[in-house]
């Protein structure tokens, strides 16, 4: 076979298997996506849509009346209590975090144990310190309070963050630490003006991870707050009903929850897999 | 056992081309190193040849069969990479197994030729061991004998020996020479080490920018190198290129420096030069084709230099020494107790029958050694 | 690696120099301590007394809890729905996340933009997750019952959250939607890590691509795998959110499993003592299969 002929075959055969692999990956895309794509289409439709048999399968005309409703009705403020919750505690989390992961990573402080004691926090099922946490709460009343549900979001995100900036920090070379030292630093400007800037993206990457947990909890929320101060994933679970659900209403909310998780997976598209994988593989 | 040949063979990523033209023509059972600076294409040469990479114009004919469009496990080549790429999880003798179990050869058969490679590297108390628990030396003969074990038609080594440590890069170096006279066949290697291209290569491939600069037998290349180029890639320490212009004194061409030094050259480089006298030339001298006045070699060829020596650098069996040439600073290599001390005036001797004139402005080589019969 | 010490600063200043590894930490370590400590011993204790609804017995009662832990046929029920769901969702949310990673392991234009979209299920609240399927899933208004009804030629109404039968598939679609992504995520960031030149000795050896996968592929995104499937396997293990969004447990205790279960004793029984030794017996379980599971991945190195 001529040399250009094999080329022209090679060709083919790679453009082939480009082609499948397209399909399949668009086929993925929409099996993975169209509960998404469904959930936000039911917050646009009329109540006419959502309750037609066989299903509307795009709303006719996009319409915001659900979305209305959970403002005028004040449920929308859950939505904001999510964001003041979620915020502070993330950025307390992350201050406190920090610094705890920079003692750990260039002093080693405590050693292997006390690394090791702080991952295993993280995988403390949820169940099991819910409940003696409400008893504590209740003795220091801080049941149904922000500053509780804050609080203990913090402490269940600290794991997590110490053990993400320990590894951001030790990828820092040491020596621009040292360096500031010779130059007359104290350590806490070293931390300040040298790590913290280092590390910005690191830090970054970890608060959002940070902030889409704390945001996207549910039963910690559920256990400890009632009537005072209600987080999102909890009112959306006001919706169901014995026998019928305020559709609308569960579809409204869900993507007043979701979409700002979406905005921030756009924006954090390369730090994807360390922040979801604890650092396991460095990506 | 086979032929290689390649044609026109254009390969870029992106934008940045690799290999800008290449034409080689290898016999069966040639050593050939393709040797070069970085970036100059031979990785990328190898593992088009390879097929890990396509070639985006020419052709790669092994044994006249133009394998362009053949997988590389359907090319009959075994290769050895830089660093090493030992299956970790599998033992030596599972490593060196891994190609003919892939081709479903019987347990037994295994068996032997693993057996027979192992030997032949010297590395069949290892077998049972796992990669991580072997040095770098022993590692790469894993390589190797992962490589030879399955009796492919051509050898293909992407700088095996870069990893080593310079004693057992030496080491290494003569086991694969011994390892080609032994099994004999096509074997092309790649390396950034002039050293190891002149020890090993039947043919050397000079590659710069993607293109060759020239191809031959190393002393060919040594002797008579065709640019500048080549005549400072290989030698070590390299060349000396000192500018200066030709000039005719009676029947004699001089060479003369900036600072009004000269050196007459042998009649016998007359024919080739004759078109240059008054031109601007680059003279060049190898290191070792500088001895010290008095050492007994005084010959016709040899064009006494006064010189004072501003840098001595005694390596225990020989000593270089650093010296004005004009307004360049050039490297002499004298007997080690040639020079004591920095200072000292010296009369060297120049071996103007081995030396090299480059015209600037093409840096090509106008005359060495071997021109010296015919004319320029 | 040693403080210095800085001769412009107070006594204070040089206290806070040399101590500085420790005085950083304690926050964050005082509150974990809080957190994490202190509902352990307390758990520990109430679990020993006798509190429930009805009294507040905190005299030291023995193993009254525990016995009855035995006893209790609702909580071993509710321990086998949870296995049953740790040992079909994740060997389903494995394979299909290794066969994900192989699709997109090579390079493709757009490969960045469909490995985003393909996150999201991930990122959106475990209860918003079981939400929107309980919508999907509903038996008239549901896109699933129609599509099914396409493909079977007649109208479906099947009762996914309420007929025992399909329960356990609605939750189990539900589970492996949102999290497969994750395995995923970690599967291709692992195998995009490992060193080209194996894969290409191998190709050049003569191997086929599913040698090459086996041998070669797999043992290097072993450690890897092995703590994705331990992180997942903890995760659903205590799974809660998206089993209370679509059944709540139900039909009856059908879907019950051990979080739903504690959280039912806890908050709506009251039997605080009762809910405290199952909290145990669920930390004495994990910490047993986590050992087991480490000492696994030891062996296999």
């Amino acid at each position: 076979m001529s040399a250009a002929a094999a080329r022209r075959r090679l060709s083919r055969r790679r453009a082939w298997r480009l082609a499948f692999r397209y399909l399949a990956a668009v086929a993925l895309t929409v099996v993975f996506l169209f509960p998404i794509y469904w959930l936000f289409s039911i917050s646009l439709k009329t109540p006419d849509e959502i309750f037609a048999s066989p299903p509307a399968w795009y709303p006719a005309s996009i319409q915001f009346d659900n979305f209305k409703v959970l403002f005028k009705d004040g449920d929308a403020t859950t939505v904001w209590n999510s964001l003041f919750i979620a915020g502070t505690s993330t950025a307390l989390a992350m201050f406190l975090g920090t610094l705890c992961a920079y003692s750990l990573a260039r002093f080693k402080t405590g050693g292997d144990n006390l690394a090791i004691w702080i991952i295993s926090q993280r995988m403390i099922p949820p169940i099991v310190v819910v409940f003696p946490l409400f008893l504590l709460y209740v003795w220091l009343g801080w049941v149904d309070t922000y500053h509780g549900l804050i609080l203990l979001y913090t402490a269940f995100n600290l794991p997590y963050v110490i053990w993400m900036m320990r590894g951001y920090i030790e990828d820092i070379p040491i020596e621009l630490e040292e360096s500031a030292l010779v130059d007359g630093c104290t350590r806490w400007q070293v931390l300040v003006k040298v790590v913290f800037p280092m590390a910005r993206t690191g830090l970054f990457a970890t608060a959002v991870f940070t902030f889409v947990f704390a945001w996207n909890d549910f039963i910690f929320a559920l256990v400890m707050t009632r009537s005072e101060v209600t987080t999102y994933p909890v009112q959306v679970t006001h919706y169901f009903g014995g026998q019928s659900n305020f559709w609308a209403k569960i579809a409204a909310m869900s993507v007043l929850g979701a979409a700002p998780v979406f905005v921030a997976v756009a924006f954090l598209q390369r730090y994807l897999v360390r922040g979801i994988s604890m650092g396991a593989v460095k990506g | 056992m086979a032929r290689l040949k390649i044609t026109g063979l254009k390969k870029s990523y992106g934008a940045t081309p690799a290999v800008r033209g290449v034409d080689l023509d290898i016999p069966e059972g040639e050593f050939t190193v393709l040797v070069g600076p970085s970036g100059c294409g031979k990785s990328t040469l190898l593992r088009t040849i390879a097929g890990l990479e396509d070639a985006d114009e020419g052709t790669i004919e092994i044994d006249g069969e133009v394998v362009n469009a053949v997988r590389p496990r359907d090319r009959n080549i075994a290769m050895v990479f830089q660093n090493y790429a030992l299956y970790p999880y599998m033992s030596v003798f599972e490593n060196i197994a891994f190609g003919l179990r892939a081709r479903k050869t019987p347990n037994a058969a295994v068996t032997t030729q693993v057996h027979q490679a192992a030997e032949m590297l010297g590395i069949t108390a290892l077998l049972a061991r796992l990669p991580r628990e072997l040095s770098g030396g022993q590692r790469q003969r894993v390589a190797i004998g992962r490589a030879i074990v399955r009796e492919a038609r051509l050898y293909l080594f992407d700088e095996p020996l870069s990893n080593l440590d310079a004693q057992l890069r030496d080491e290494m170096r003569g086991e694969i020479k011994r390892l080609h006279q032994e099994i004999g066949k096509t074997m092309i290697y790649v390396t950034h080490d002039q050293i190891e291209a002149m020890t090993l290569a039947d043919r050397i491939v000079l590659l710069k920018d993607g293109l060759i600069e020239q191809q031959g037998a190393p002393l060919e290349l040594f002797d008579r190198p065709a640019t500048r180029f080549v005549a400072g890639f290989l030698g070590s320490p390299s060349m000396n290129f000192v500018p200066a212009t030709l000039e005719q004194t009676g029947d004699t061409l001089v060479v003369i420096f900036a600072d009004g030094t000269s050196l007459a050259l042998p009649a016998s480089r007359a024919a080739a030069l004759a078109g240059r006298i008054g031109g601007e030339i680059i003279f060049g001298v190898r290191p070792e084709h500088i001895s010290k006045a008095g050492n007994g070699v005084a010959r016709d060829s040899h064009a006494p230099l006064n010189v004072t020596i501003d840098l001595v650098q005694p390596t225990g069996s020989r000593t270089y020494v650093i010296f004005q040439l004009g307004a360049t600073a050039a490297v002499a290599e004298l007997e080690v107790h040639d020079v004591e001390r920095p200072g000292e005036h010296l009369t060297l001797l120049v071996d103007m029958n081995r030396v090299v004139i480059i015209d600037p402005k093409t840096d090509l080589v106008i005359s060495h050694i071997g021109s010296a019969a015919s004319a320029a | 690696m040693s403080t210095l010490a800085n001769d412009s600063g107070s006594r204070m200043n040089r206290f806070a120099d040399r101590n500085f590894k420790y005085l950083v930490i304690a926050p964050a370590v005082l509150i974990l301590l809080l957190f994490g400590i202190f509902p352990l011993v307390y758990t520990l204790l109430v679990s020993f007394q006798n509190i429930n609804m009805m009294e507040t017995d905190t005299s030291f009662s023995g193993l009254l809890q525990y016995r009855q832990l035995f006893s209790d046929i609702r909580l071993w029920e509710s321990l086998g729905h949870t296995l049953l769901i740790v040992a079909i969702a994740l060997p389903i949310e494995l394979i299909a996340g290794l066969m994900m990673a192989l699709l997109f392991l090579d390079r493709m234009p757009g490969r960045q933009i469909f490995v985003a979209l393909l996150v999201l299920p991930t990122m959106i609240a475990p209860i918003v997750a079981g939400a929107t399927w309980r919508l999907l899933f509903d038996n008239r208004f549901g896109p699933i019952n129609q599509v099914l009804g396409w493909i079977t030629g007649e109208p479906q109404a099947i009762l996914w959250t309420i007929r025992p039968e399909y329960v356990y598939p609605a939750i189990f679609i539900a589970e492996v939607w949102q999290w497969t992504p994750f395995m995923f995520l970690i599967l291709l960031a692992a195998m995009s890590n490992v060193d080209t030149s194996l894969t290409e000795a191998a190709e050049i050896d003569g191997a086929s691509r599913l040698r090459i996968f086996f041998k070669i592929m797999l043992p290097a995104i072993w450690s890897v795998m092995t703590i994705a499937l331990l992180i997942r396997g903890l995760d659903l293990f205590r799974i809660f959110d998206v089993i209370w969004a679509l059944t709540q447990g139900g039909p009856g205790t059908k879907t019950e499993t051990i979080s739903i279960y504690a959280y039912i004793q806890g908050f709506r029984q009251f039997e605080t003592s009762y809910t405290a030794a199952m909290a145990f017996l669920v930390i004495f379980l994990l910490t047993i299969a986590v050992m087991f599971a480490l000492k696994r991945m030891e062996f296999v190195r």
